[in-house]
């Protein structure tokens, strides 16, 4: 019984599916095309409508919010949002490449520098006659086959330095910028970057009472306390600190305790050092100067009628 | 590398339940946890390892594309360009060179045969766009599938490098991966990119442009449109008024008026923006006929019918 009910719904489902495949023949024309005329001249594809619409199209990003800290209680001051174009680019690891390469290459020295045959110091008369002794013919001493003889192809002092579109450079700035930012690895501190040193060793120091060797390990133990309690010493990959100008106690500081960290100056930043340490700590007005700096790429200089380009915003402050 | 599903092994456990394979009655599974737990995702017996340093700049390299293997001629074997450096035994091909064109002295066939064709300068350039392409831009937000996609909006997002060429042509590499409907408007389609945009739900129109008038668009001195340029008298007072009235002059945009041109957008099967112009049947060449078709349009001959009274007035 089972089976038989089976049979006849799979019969059922046949004729479904027959009926389905096969054309209704009655609202077909009474005069049937013939097929040569229904033939077109190109190939075939089946016709079909658009059937749906993309509800919530994607839209990129308008904005990242950066914090403004104090250093070094690092309490939030402020809240801004600066634009995805120099904050959040997409990591571009060959741009990255280009320009740490053409930094590189820009900081060779280039004074290698080989004595060829005619440099090196002897006489260049004949070591020998032509034919007869049953040695190979020699000319001069300094020859690079002997022992002691110049070298032929050696290094010349000559400048390694290569050429980088500048759009390129500035691209990869701020993809380094992005890429630091993304990772939580930028922090954005006030204007007036400087480490606090205590008022009275401050004046001992200027009195001039502590050596120099008392004044370094006093500062040094500061800073690693300050920096063993941030995490960002050397146990934490170091960290960068970034300022408009040399400010003396921050910078003397750094030198002393520097395993855990370097201050730089911001005309002496490269984007090799951007990716170096663990982190970076740079100053608001700094962090405007270096993008404004390295926005050639979407900011056009062609003046027509004055400079009338837009660059992107920078810093707008949301809460404080 | 992904989770793997055991999905083969749900599968066995789920036809020996609907078979009802006798194994399956002595062992049946407690629930369809069971068959649910086969389908959880398994964890790698080997755990890959990562590796990861201190910090990017040991990770940092140009594209493939920009390095390329340094070949130095002569310096041992293993570097597979030593002894004879790839240019075989002795000769003169060895000691020196020769012309690629040289045959020995026999009549060169460029004498013999002369040069074969033509290059038409003056043929249409299009702008080539892949289906992949597409897909790409729509993911990172540069096209908008929901609107309609025509060469200004292709040109804008900079899918083509903001070039302006006699046309643009839809081609079909990676028609796989285009998962979405798209309404696009260009010059001209493949067959194959036809074909996979429909069987995505998708629609595409050809449309006659020029250089001139894509430039047009692009600028914002045209206004978009899949109809071609009314024709007769009765749309003239119209159009006028429009004109007229409209702030701003926009151009029209141009049909097509050679035999060609006229052919390709004629033809459903390009689903150019003519081929409503087609009669039932009708062919889309100006030219060929189809055999047949005639019949049905002209009317049958009838035989005449002899009337009594003009044979009496004929004399033969």
């Amino acid at each position: 019984m089972a089976g038989k009910g089976l049979k006849s719904l799979s019969e059922a489902m046949n004729g479904l599916r027959i009926a389905a495949a096969q054309p209704c023949r009655a609202l077909s024309s009474a005069r049937p095309s013939p097929w040569i005329s229904r033939r077109s001249m190109a190939t075939e594809a089946p016709v079909a409508n658009i059937t749906r619409s993309v509800d919530e199209p994607w839209q990129p990003i308008s904005s990242v919010p950066v914090t403004i800290y104090s250093f070094p209680t690092l309490e939030p001051r402020a809240l801004e949002s600066w634009s995805p174009k120099h904050l959040h680019l997409p990591l571009r690891r060959d741009i990255l490449h280009l320009a740490v390469v053409y930094e590189g290459d820009k900081t060779r020295q280039g004074t290698a520098c080989a004595k060829t045959r005619w440099e090196v110091h002897g006489s260049h008369r004949k070591m020998g006659p032509q034919k007869g002794s049953g040695r190979a013919r020699r000319g001069s001493k300094q020859s690079p086959l002997l022992r002691g003889g110049g070298k032929s192809h050696g290094p010349r002092p000559r400048d390694f330095s290569t050429k980088l579109n500048r759009k390129v450079y500035d691209l990869a700035w701020r993809t380094a910028l992005s890429y630091r930012y993304r990772r939580g690895e930028l922090i954005v501190a006030e204007d007036g970057l400087e480490l606090p040193l205590p008022d009275d060793f401050l004046q001992l120091a200027e009195l001039g009472r502590l050596g120099n060797e008392l004044e370094d390990s006093f500062v040094r133990k500061y800073i690693k306390q300050i920096m063993e309690g941030l995490a960002w010493g050397k146990a934490n990959g170091r960290t960068t600190f970034i300022t408009g100008d040399r400010r003396p106690n921050l910078f003397t500081g750094m030198e002393a305790a520097g395993e855990d960290g370097r201050a730089m100056e911001l005309e002496d930043v490269d984007v090799k050092d951007l990716l170096e340490t663990g982190r970076i700590v740079i100053e608001r007005s700094a962090l405007k100067e270096m993008i404004k700096k390295h926005q050639s790429d979407l900011v056009t200089r062609v003046a027509i009628k004055g400079l009338t380009s837009k660059t992107p915003p920078t810093g707008q402050l949301i809460a404080v | 590398m992904p989770p793997r599903l055991p999905l083969a092994r749900a599968a066995r456990c789920c036809s020996e339940m609907a078979i009802g394979a006798p194994s399956m009655f002595a062992t049946r599974p407690a629930s369809l946890v069971s068959l649910f737990a086969a389908l959880s995702v398994q964890t790698q017996t080997k755990p890959q390892s990562q590796t990861r340093s201190a910090s990017i700049l040991a990770n940092l390299s140009d594209n493939r594309g920009a390095y390329h293997k340094r070949i130095r001629k002569g310096r041992g074997a293993s570097s597979g360009y030593g002894k004879t450096s790839g240019r075989g035994m002795k000769g003169q091909k060895q000691h020196g060179s020769v012309h690629p064109w040289f045959q020995g002295g026999q009549t060169p066939l460029i004498v013999s045969h002369g040069r074969k064709g033509f290059e038409n300068l003056r043929a249409d350039k299009m702008s080539e766009i892949n289906l992949d392409r597409i897909q790409a831009w729509i993911d990172a937000g540069r096209l908008d599938p929901t609107k309609k996609i025509t060469p200004r909006e292709l040109i804008l997002s900079g899918i083509i490098g903001r070039s302006y060429k006699d046309g643009i042509k839809i081609l079909a590499r990676g028609k796989t991966g285009l998962k979405m409907p798209i309404d696009i408007m260009v010059s001209r389609v493949s067959a194959a990119a036809i074909e996979a945009i429909e069987a995505v739900g998708g629609k595409v129109t050809t449309r006659y442009y020029t250089k001139e008038s894509i430039k047009r668009l692009v600028q914002g001195d045209s206004i978009s449109t899949d109809k071609p340029l009314p024709v007769g008298a009765e749309h003239v007072a119209d159009i006028l008024e429009k004109a007229r009235s409209a702030k701003k002059h926009y151009y029209r945009l141009p049909d097509p008026t050679s035999r060609w041109d006229i052919e390709y957008y004629r033809d459903p099967a390009h689903r150019g923006y003519l081929s409503h112009t087609l009669k039932p049947g009708e062919s889309p060449s100006l030219y060929f006929k189809v055999p047949g078709v005639k019949a049905a349009f002209v009317k049958s001959t009838k035989a005449k019918k002899v009337n009594a009274e003009d044979l009496d007035e004929k004399l033969f």
